[in-house]
């Protein structure tokens, strides 16, 4: 039986909340920035600063030089997060098969709420103002209507702001033909030069290329792209939750350094939170990767497996320091630092057999429990009391649910 | 001019259908009335949830921050 999907892409998301927020920015060309504005990326343009030129993950000081009269507005990510949950559970009034794909973009199965594609569009029509009336008319978006996943998000690209585009089953082909390849989610920059040099530059000359030289080229991958050029997908619109595959922070400092002892700090107070959300999750470690970006842009990162799982974040800081303390340039300042704990799996640590360990161990339950009931920041360590971390301007916090206040 | 401010303020509000809707406030030694509530959230402390109300007069945008634990509001933000 021929599926219905929905796919709804929020347009310009953070932007156009800010401009709901404060009537003063409407009109206007803004930039969604992080923390530190001059060392920041754009996390989202407005429509207006768009059609100026300026594009999502510019960064700031390129946007001003294309737009100079652009606003650079720090994000608030609680406040998207709270909206994310409001068009969430406006989604979930019309279909129990609803898939966010990211912060400002879900998939809904309509399978069995709308008969035909005409009931498909009144459905999204309905879903439109609705998110107009409870989250204000300055959030829109943009919906794609077909047969499935992959060509639903196509569509929904394809009028922004506030269009809505449907494709069905007997039209896909002639749909992907107007296309461009690195149109289709999955296709990026590296794997279109691939297709280019292979003389495919159209969906019209992949379908009619050998599925054996695809495979070749791009091994299993070949297939899906074969399957995409015929505008197939049967992935299945997934509601439940996907335990998460690891948990990580970074952070771009205030200004560059070459002082260890600064990034040292850094790297705790992020192994701190990174260890405060495994234990949150009921989590473990057994890996921990870190990144560290020079100041030239450069990155280097390492992993480091370990035996006994983990949910400590003086243990994770420990492990993370010394990969960096091996290979860190000394000639080269630091813009960026990260870490993430991966190789997840359900549990606690281990009680240890050592006295002073198992009392850390107990303190910590108290230390979350405090955190639990005033917040992350109840507490710090006395080394960190200097270290302050703005907050970013992007990513989904905890949701809380939407109340009619 | 965006500011961000911590400052405690005074708040006319009136409260109806179970909704909270800030009529005027008092900072700084100033009246200023609200003329529009253009998005209202939530965000958890800890166990508490604390309302942000993002509001504005004919000039002004403003962030109030509603402790509804202490019925605390406190000015956050500001955007003329």
């Amino acid at each position: 039986m021929s599926r219905i999907i929905i796919h709804i892409d929020m347009n310009s998301y953070f932007a156009s909340v800010e401009q709901q927020a404060n009537p003063f920015l409407r009109g206007k060309p803004i930039g969604i920035t992080g923390k530190h504005q001059e060392r920041s990326v754009i996390a989202t343009a407005s429509i207006e600063a768009k059609k100026l030129g300026v594009k999502t993950a510019m960064s700031t000081w390129e946007a001003k030089r294309i737009c100079p009269s652009m606003i650079l507005y720090p994000g608030d990510p609680e406040k998207y997060s709270y909206i994310t949950c409001q068009f969430n559970s406006i989604f979930n009034e019309y279909t129990d098969c609803v898939e966010q794909f990211s912060i400002d973009e879900c998939f809904l199965d309509v399978s069995k709420t709308a008969t035909d594609y005409l009931e498909a569009i009144v459905l999204a029509q309905i879903i439109r103002e609705r998110i107009k009336e409870t989250c204000g008319e300055q959030i829109t978006c943009s919906i794609g209507i077909a047969p499935n996943k992959l060509m639903a998000k196509l569509c929904s690209e394809q009028v922004k702001p506030n269009g809505i585009t449907t494709v069905n089953q007997q039209n896909i082909l002639k749909f992907l033909d107007t296309c461009k390849l690195k149109d289709l989610c999955g296709i990026g920059t590296k794997i279109e030069n691939r297709l280019n040099a292979l003389g495919i530059n159209t969906f019209e000359q992949l379908r009619k290329f050998s599925l054996e030289k695809l495979v070749n080229e791009f091994k299993s991958y070949g297939y899906w792209l074969y399957e995409a050029a015929h505008g197939r997908d049967d992935s299945p619109v997934i509601n439940t939750y996907e335990e998460p595959k690891s948990i990580g922070h970074s952070y771009t400092l205030s200004e560059n350094t070459d002082n260890k002892k600064e990034m040292k700090y850094c790297l705790l107070g992020l192994s701190d939170r990174v260890a405060g959300r495994l234990r949150k999750e009921c989590l473990v470690a057994r890996c921990v990767h870190v990144v560290v970006r020079y100041a030239d842009f450069n990155e280097m990162t390492q992993q480091q497996k370990f035996t006994e799982p983990t949910s400590n974040g003086l243990t994770l800081f420990k492990i993370a320091w010394q990969m960096i303390d091996q290979w860190l340039d000394e000639s080269k300042p630091v813009r960026l630092l990260g870490i993430s704990a991966t190789t997840l799996s359900r549990g606690n640590e281990h009680q240890s057999l050592f006295k002073k360990e198992r009392k850390v161990h107990s303190l910590q339950k108290t230390l979350d429990e405090i955190q639990n009931r005033y917040g992350s920041n109840a507490w710090t360590r006395a080394s960190l009391i200097d270290v302050h971390f703005k907050e970013r301007s992007s990513g989904f916090h905890s949701p809380n649910s939407p109340s009619t206040m | 001019m965006h500011e961000f401010l911590n400052d405690q303020i005074d708040v006319i509000a009136s409260f109806c259908q179970n909704r909270v809707i800030p009529k005027r406030i008092r900072w700084n030694e100033r009246d200023y009335d609200i003329s529009n509530v253009n998005l209202v959230h939530t965000a958890r402390e800890g166990q508490k949830r604390i309302f942000y109300f993002s509001v504005s007069d004919n000039t002004n945008y403003f962030k109030l921050k509603l402790d509804p634990e202490y019925l605390e509001w406190h000015l956050v933000e500001l955007y003329n």
